[in-house]
């Protein structure tokens, strides 16, 4: 009997962390902008020791403006990803469950597409309304998915699917009577892309800002893993072991709402990650959920530099949407794990 | 000798579970639930002591179990465990005190028998907790008395069924109750299964100092195990006491509406057995 | 305490590399003491363009037209994969797609100035451009009239105004030639044809019913969506005059017709059965300068009758070639 200890959920996340770094590296060096592995690394130190005039200014723009700010966005979609895809499986006792289920992308994309039609050149525009839109929904799919005043999981399926299709409906309605160019970036919202630079001027507020955030829902959803350990095994018997079940529900809930809310928000609706990264740290890890939510967290950060790594080199110079990478290697994962299960 | 025995008995003869005049009723708007109203139930139990909440279907038995267990809150009277009213406990000190020993186990991610059961020490500690080696010792002692020491290491859905029930009992005992709560527990068992549970809990409750109460409908278990009977009818309690005290025929026979005779076997025991 | 140095180290080391882009985003360093200017773009941003401009790179294939038209083409050191017009323009460097070119590719061709147009690319792309200190033009012409202004302000950001006035000019000459022509011819009624399955048509805003006014036609559906879509039924009720193809790579308008005489539905058209269909060069969907040479044409085969008076003035022929001055 070795119950997990602190110590090696620490151990486990440091290798993880590990590999992480290394993603980071061999992302930086990717690029069609001819830059040595000795320039980025100067160029980091100087702009660490604040000396950028040391730095020629085209080294300066394609590792702080372009690289740098890209492997940022993807190691903080692909954490929130992945921890909201564990809490929602958890949440909705469905091991098909990813992220998106409730319907938080559609609202966020019904958002976009409004941003785009009445203020297109408005720069941060599309992020901010992509984030009431998923807010919004998960409001609705919170009213809607409660049964006898508590969040009930099979009604709040069928809520979210109710809400996605709804949704979905009049987005298709948008786009084909408002056609036009001021719809081209739907295919972005659809897909998932990684490339759109940060729409405040302040970098350092922007992204600190997210990773606040994803820190505080992150930590809301964790601080609920002993509970979750229990739920998984059965609501009624965690009640009669003193699980607040109701309430570990709802914090749960809005976390992982919040999480895809924000990964969706900024680099649109990148698809399976949310689905697969849980199942494959389970594989590694098992299904505690005290070292599942930090495990799939910086699992989802890796995978997420790693496939927006290839989609910048599979067919360069043209970058393909990270989704598209996502999916092209999310579906043999998948199928490979549907096989494990079944035998 | 003899004051020991007697000061073991005073303490013992203290109840641990006091149910007061206790009520309910599912609200006529409820449309899930049958318009139905139960009580009121007075009755106790003390340390040692199995417990058999006897009754047809739809008496009402399992409906009681929940007010004791603190799930449903009665409508009156109080339902006392240890002293204190079980409705007023906070959820993790209720499940400190009661352990509701349930039927199945729906997992959805595999889980090997020692995290299982080491999950019954849930309600002690934080909220995010990481067990310690005392909760280690206790959840394989809990093994270890219900005879499932060998399993730990395996998963639980590679486990028999038999096997499961005895974990999800050393789950419940590693929660460290003073009240064990079964929900008829003998269903899917055969005769053998049966009296083997019974048995166990039996040895349980004189060995842990539990209170065991059993929700059943079976008659001559009941009768076997218990050294108290709470018989049931329709939401009524008719009778609390000694299996030999309840099972009087005219009663026996308007409760479970059939043909009976009941036989008092030589260890002072009742047998039920159909007339005719 | 071995967890709260990891945590400690963990928090220092991301503050610092967040502080280091923090810094990024400060203004730049001033290149030069050479001219500086500053403009204002077709979308309102203001874009900065130091020193000369010797190194240029266009994100869609209409800009890159407009460079040779203008003369410009040494000092265009980069476009886009499809930039084919004229064929010249194949051997550049290529950055990628309009749509998503390879930021580090334009950076890594050192340009000084980067045209971007407004229909094509996206602000995003505009944007990261610029953050990365790169001086970005976007023009975003919406009527031919805009068009030939945005020729003037293009070579004026590239620092050659007098060729673009020069180009603008000519092409404005031209176009006054057709008017004229055309005064007094009424206009034909015609129905553009976007894309056939489903059917799909052109909006009074577009650029192209602009195109199509000028070469005397006016589209028979009016919307107020840009490219609306519309049932057979509708262009059976409405009978144009002549049906208009944009063309796909060099098919021809007999052919087309041949195809149209086949499908049931179209062969009910009047126009397909007098023949009236006509397959213009795709550039009537792009702001560039061949759009002047399909609106000559298209005039030319509308209005037959009005031109057999006035002979081509203009040295100009075909699709696709550069309009010499």
């Amino acid at each position: 009997m070795r119950p997990l200890t602190p110590k090696r959920i620490i151990g486990s996340c440091a290798i993880l962390c590990a590999v992480l770094f290394v993603a980071v590296v061999f992302s930086l060096r990717t690029g069609a902008y001819p830059i040595s592995i000795r320039d980025i690394v100067l160029t980091l130190f100087h702009g660490i020791i604040g000396r950028r005039d040391q730095v020629p200014s085209e080294f300066w723009s394609v590792v702080f403006t372009i690289r740098l700010p890209r492997i940022a966005l993807a190691i903080l979609v692909g954490a929130a990803l992945s921890t909201a895809g564990a809490g929602f499986q958890a949440l909705l006792r469905n091991p098909l469950a990813d992220p998106y289920v409730l319907g938080v992308s559609s609202g966020a994309a019904l958002g976009a597409i409004l941003s785009l039609i009445f203020a297109p050149h408005t720069v941060g525009a599309i992020q901010v309304a992509a984030f009431i839109g998923a807010g919004l929904t998960i409001a609705a799919v919170y009213f809607l998915g409660r049964r006898g005043g508590q969040l009930d999981s099979a009604t709040l399926l069928l809520a979210g699917i109710v809400a996605a299709s709804f949704l979905s409906a009049i987005i298709m309605f948008l786009m084909t009577t408002i056609t036009g160019h001021e719809l081209r970036g739907m295919a972005f919202w659809l897909m998932g892309d990684l490339s759109a630079p940060p729409p405040a001027s302040n970098v350092l507020g922007w992204f600190g800002f997210l990773f606040l955030a994803f820190f505080i829902a992150a930590g809301a959803i964790y601080s609920t893993s002993s509970d979750l350990n229990l739920i998984l095994t059965g609501e009624q018997e965690a009640r009669h072991l003193g699980v607040n079940v109701n309430r570990v529900k709802l914090v749960v809930y809005v976390a992982a709402s919040v999480l895809t809310g924000l990964a969706v928000s900024v680099s649109g609706a990148i698809g399976y990650v949310g689905l697969l990264v849980p199942h494959v740290m389970r594989m590694l890890f098992g299904s505690d959920y005290r070292m599942l939510i930090p495990a799939s967290a910086i699992g989802g950060a890796v995978a997420i530099v790693f496939a927006d790594m290839l989609a910048r080199t599979i067919v360069a110079p043209t970058e393909l949407p990270v989704g598209a990478m996502t999916a092209v290697a999310g579906a043999p994962v998948f199928i490979y794990l549907m096989r494990r299960r079944v035998r | 000798m003899a004051s020991s025995q007697q000061a073991v008995a005073v303490k013992d003869a203290a109840p641990r579970l006091r149910v007061e005049q206790a009520s309910f009723a599912y609200s006529a708007t409820d449309r899930s639930a049958p318009a139905f109203s139960l009580g009121p139930i007075s009755f106790e139990a003390h340390r040692r002591e199995m417990v058999s909440i006897l009754g047809p279907n739809a008496s009402g038995k399992s409906t009681l179990l929940r007010l004791i267990a603190g799930v449903l809150r009665p409508l009156s009277g109080r339902i006392e465990v240890d002293g204190a009213e079980v409705t007023a406990l906070e959820m993790r000190l209720r499940a400190q005190r009661i352990a509701l020993v349930s039927q199945e186990s729906e997992l959805l991610f595999p889980l090997r028998v020692w995290e299982y059961v080491l999950q019954g020490r849930y309600p002690y500690g934080r909220r995010l907790r990481f067990e310690s080696s005392d909760d280690c010792v206790l959840a394989g002692n809990a093994l270890a008395q219900v005879g499932a020491d060998p399993l730990r290491d395996r998963w639980m859905d590679q486990i028999s069924g038999g096997e499961k029930q005895r974990v999800i009992l050393a789950r419940a005992m590693a929660q460290q109750p003073s009240l064990l709560l079964l929900d008829e527990p003998t269903q899917h068992l055969d005769i053998g299964g049966k009296l083997e549970l019974l048995r166990r809990l039996r040895r349980l409750a004189d060995e842990n100092r539990y209170t065991v109460i059993v929700v059943t409908h079976e008659l001559n278990l009941a009768a076997e195990f218990s050294d108290r009977i709470v018989l049931m009818h329709r939401g009524k309690c008719l009778r609390v006491g000694a299996p030999a005290e309840v099972y009087e025929r005219g009663l026996i026979e308007e409760v479970f509406e059939a043909p009976v005779e009941v036989e008092i076997r030589p260890s002072g025991r009742p047998r039920v057995v159909l007339r005719g | 305490m071995f967890r709260r140095s990891v945590l400690a180290l963990i928090a220092a080391s991301a503050a610092l590399l967040l502080g280091a882009a923090a810094r990024a985003s400060a203004s730049l360093p001033a290149r030069g003491a050479a001219s500086t200017r500053v403009l204002t773009d077709e979308v309102g941003r203001r874009v900065t363009i130091r020193g000369k401009v010797r190194r240029i790179v266009t994100l869609s294939p209409d800009l890159t037209e407009t460079i040779y038209a203008l003369g410009l083409q040494n000092e265009l050191v980069g476009d886009t994969d499809y930039c084919d017009t004229p064929p010249a323009a194949k051997l550049k460097p290529h950055v990628g797609s309009a749509r998503e070119p390879n930021l580090e590719a334009v950076i890594a061709l050192h340009p000084d100035l980067v045209l971007a147009s407004g229909t094509i690319n996206w602000l995003q792309t505009v944007e990261a451009l610029t953050r990365a200190g790169l001086a970005v033009y976007t023009a975003y012409p919406r009527t031919v009239d805009g068009m030939l202004t945005s020729f003037e302000h293009i070579a004026d950001a590239a620092g050659a105004a007098p060729r673009g006035v020069a180009l603008e000019a000519n092409l404005r000459k031209r176009l006054a030639a057709v008017h004229s022509a055309l005064a007094g011819s009424p206009a034909a009624r015609v129905l553009f044809v976007e894309w056939e399955s489903p059917l799909m048509t052109i909006g009074r805003n577009t650029f192209i019913a602009d195109a199509l006014r000028r070469a005397g036609a006016e589209s028979v559906i009016e919307s107020r969506q840009n490219w609306p879509d519309i049932s057979i039924e509708e262009a059976l009720r409405l009978q144009p005059d002549y049906i208009i193809f944009p063309a796909d790579s060099g098919e021809s308008s007999a052919h087309r017709l041949a195809e149209l005489r086949a499908q049931s539905g179209w062969d009910a058209l009047d126009a397909v059965k007098l023949g009236r269909v006509e397959v213009v060069s795709q550039q009537i969907e792009r702001p560039s300068v061949g759009l002047v040479d399909v609106i000559e044409k298209l005039a030319h085969d509308l209005h037959p009758g009005a031109f057999a008076e006035h002979a081509s003035a203009a040295g100009c022929e075909g699709n696709g070639g550069a309009c010499a001055l």
